[in-house]
């Protein structure tokens, strides 16, 4: 520490003060040392100062932390998925072996634990560094241009948008996602804190609506290797595989039961299924949840009333209409096991800069979130997932929730003063 | 569920009218009406004085419109008065807007009567929407798809409903936004613009019921 310490104050002179050299990058010094160390700036000496340690760096830090469960479980995942798509579909074929999988080749027949998780860190670590690469660079770019310091908001955004694609995402696809979400969902508005809309969830949305035969459908899951020759690439040829909620929307009988002859409960809760990197496993969810809740970073308020207005809003819709098949007749808390809505509601509803800021206004906002999700879930023949639109409409809505909470408490309070 | 189907069938009431406010929005999916919406989303007030003066009119304008286009314009519609080959669909444009601003004119002139403090609060905005086209667009809209006397009443309700919802959710946007450190040549209507495509794309949540 003492090193890097030394290190950074011998560097200062060259960045910091108007005639120095390298004055134009000090946004970029800036945003390195006070990554590195808690900033001692404080307001001149007579003032009140008050003075807390977890800043926006330590924040984002403590999200991180509490991803990393998901993260660990998409390198798994993406890696088992592989191999059992391979298991069935490359039965005579020649097994052509990735850059990392060079270094450690794997016994295709029978794969370790360790071939997973080797295939997994060859698919999921290109996808973080174009993800972080391509969002940090262009928030960079904005700050020196615009003099300002770097801020840390997308070191979050860029680890949610590695694992809300599907694994087998072409990379110069991520990178115009990530592009387009950076500078208009973003930087046009002022940078971090400024933004209405979710970055990573606008990236999935962009990516959706351009390119929907690359982040839907059943046959862009499970990650392969084969070097594509045009769209789609990094698939297992002729592999495809229904997520749980495809399942769910494809049912002509009872949803439950076709869901439970796809997928087991146990295998729900524990992600062993396709579908985005690391929204899978519930567990993986509830852990990051949980450290979220005990930290104070995520809003517990916007958390639980998107849990139960999911619930509630799929028993409603389920017996008011009395529907025995298709995708009404899901037994509700079944909706909680499938698809992304824990991670939505635990990853990207509570972000607070998007979301609303008053109380009451974080229960309406998370309730609207399930209720919404719930409609296009069942009623919605386009989509067979809701979270993401969901979100980002209520998005939409969450300065006006807001504005109206507060506008209803001051005539609460004229009226009773 | 042969009830649900048949609430989500294309010409029941409450199917037209939920189209109308989410999945067909007259602003955020046909970007109709977006001259006002972008002058006066400024502030949270009268952008909710703007949305309820454009329910009231569209309330009014479209069931007039329907009864005109029904009886005087389209092919054979003089029949009762005896001209059962007139066709003076080629009047419509021109009919609808004198309509619109003959009614929008009457409803001021009568709000400023009997209401002076509704008149206050709306007054200021009704000749303005008069040439808004989401009226106008709301009313060929009807002639278009062929509504009912009912359905003609419920789309105008559900339109001006979802015009006044886009605006108010855009009013607060712009006020949330009011400290946000835009670049300089994309203030005002640039961030505006933006801020829209944006908004619209989260309301394509709705295609396809």
């Amino acid at each position: 520490m003492k090193f890097l310490r030394n290190l950074i104050e011998k560097q200062r002179k060259l960045y910091h003060g108007k005639d120095s050299k390298l004055h134009k990058l000090w946004p970029l010094f800036d945003s390195a040392e006070t990554f590195l160390f808690a900033p001692e700036h404080r307001t001149g000496p007579q003032r009140v100062h008050v003075r807390d340690y977890v800043d926006l760096k330590r924040v984002m830090n403590a999200v991180i932390i509490a991803l990393l469960p998901c993260l660990l479980w998409a390198i798994w995942n993406t890696g088992a998925q592989h191999f059992h798509a391979w298991a069935k579909f490359g039965v005579g074929k020649e097994y052509v072996a990735g850059w990392l999988q060079a270094l450690f080749p794997p016994t295709v027949a029978e794969p370790s634990a360790f071939d997973f998780v080797i295939f997994g860190l060859q698919r999921m670590l290109p996808i973080l560094i174009v993800s972080y690469g391509v969002g940090l660079g262009i928030e960079v770019f904005f700050s020196i241009i615009r003099k300002e310091e770097v801020s840390e908001g997308y070191l979050v955004s860029g680890m949610l948008i590695a694992l809300i694609v599907p694994a087998s995402i072409p990379l110069w696809q991520l990178a115009l996602g990530v592009a387009f979400a950076v500078v208009l969902g973003k930087e046009v508005f002022g940078g971090t804190g400024m933004n209405i809309f979710n970055p990573a969830m606008l990236v999935r949305a962009f990516l959706f609506f351009s390119f929907a035969g690359q982040i839907s459908g059943d046959a862009v899951w499970a990650a392969g290797n084969q070097a594509p020759t045009g769209v789609p690439g990094y698939l297992v040829d002729g592999y495809s595989s229904p997520t749980a909620l495809a399942v769910v929307k494809q049912a002509t009988t009872n949803a439950s039961d076709a869901l439970q002859a796809a997928y087991t409960h146990a295998d729900l809760f524990f992600g062993n299924m396709t579908g985005s990197a690391g929204e899978m496993s519930k567990l993986a969810v509830l852990l990051g949840a949980a450290y979220l809740i005990f930290t104070g970073i995520g809003s517990w308020r916007v958390m639980l009333a998107g849990v139960l207005s999911l619930v509630a809003s799929a028993f409603l819709i389920k017996f008011a209409s009395g529907a025995e098949t298709g995708p009404i007749s899901l037994l509700p808390y079944e909706h909680l096991l499938c698809g992304g809505f824990l991670f939505g509601i635990v990853f990207m509803a509570t972000d607070p800069v998007s979301s609303p800021e008053t109380n009451l206004g974080k229960w309406i906002y998370g309730a609207l979130i399930g209720f919404v999700t719930i409609l296009v879930r069942t009623i919605n023949p386009a989509y067979p997932e809701g979270t993401m639109l969901a979100i980002l409409l209520m998005n939409a809505f969450a300065p006006g929730i807001d504005h109206f909470v507060v506008a209803a408490n001051q005539k609460r309070r004229m009226a009773r003063a | 569920m042969t009830a649900m189907i048949a609430l989500m069938s294309d010409e029941s009431l409450p199917s037209v009218f939920l189209r109308s406010v989410f999945v067909e929005n007259i602003l955020l999916s046909f970007f109709l009406g977006m001259c006002s919406y972008l002058a006066v989303s400024k502030r949270v007030d009268s952008a909710v004085g703007l949305g309820i003066a454009v329910v009231f009119v569209q309330v009014l304008t479209l069931p007039m419109n329907w009864v005109l286009q029904t009886y005087v314009l389209s092919e054979g519609a003089l029949a009762w008065a005896g001209f059962p080959e007139s066709d003076l669909s080629y009047l419509t444009f021109l009919t609808f807007i004198a309509s619109i601003a003959a009614v929008v004119q009457v409803v001021e002139m009568a709000v400023d009567k009997f209401s002076p403090k509704l008149y206050a609060a709306l007054g200021i905005f009704l000749p303005l929407i008069a040439v808004n086209c989401a009226i106008l667009g709301g009313s060929l809209f009807m002639v278009e798809r062929k509504y009912t006397f009912a359905q003609a009443a419920t789309y105008g309700v559900g339109s001006g409903l979802g015009w006044a919802i886009a605006i108010i959710s855009m009013a607060t946007i712009r006020w949330r936004m009011r400290t946000a450190h835009v670049p300089g040549p994309l203030k005002g209507l640039g961030i505006t613009f933006i801020t829209t495509g944006l908004v619209a794309m989260a309301f394509m949540t709705f295609s396809g019921i």
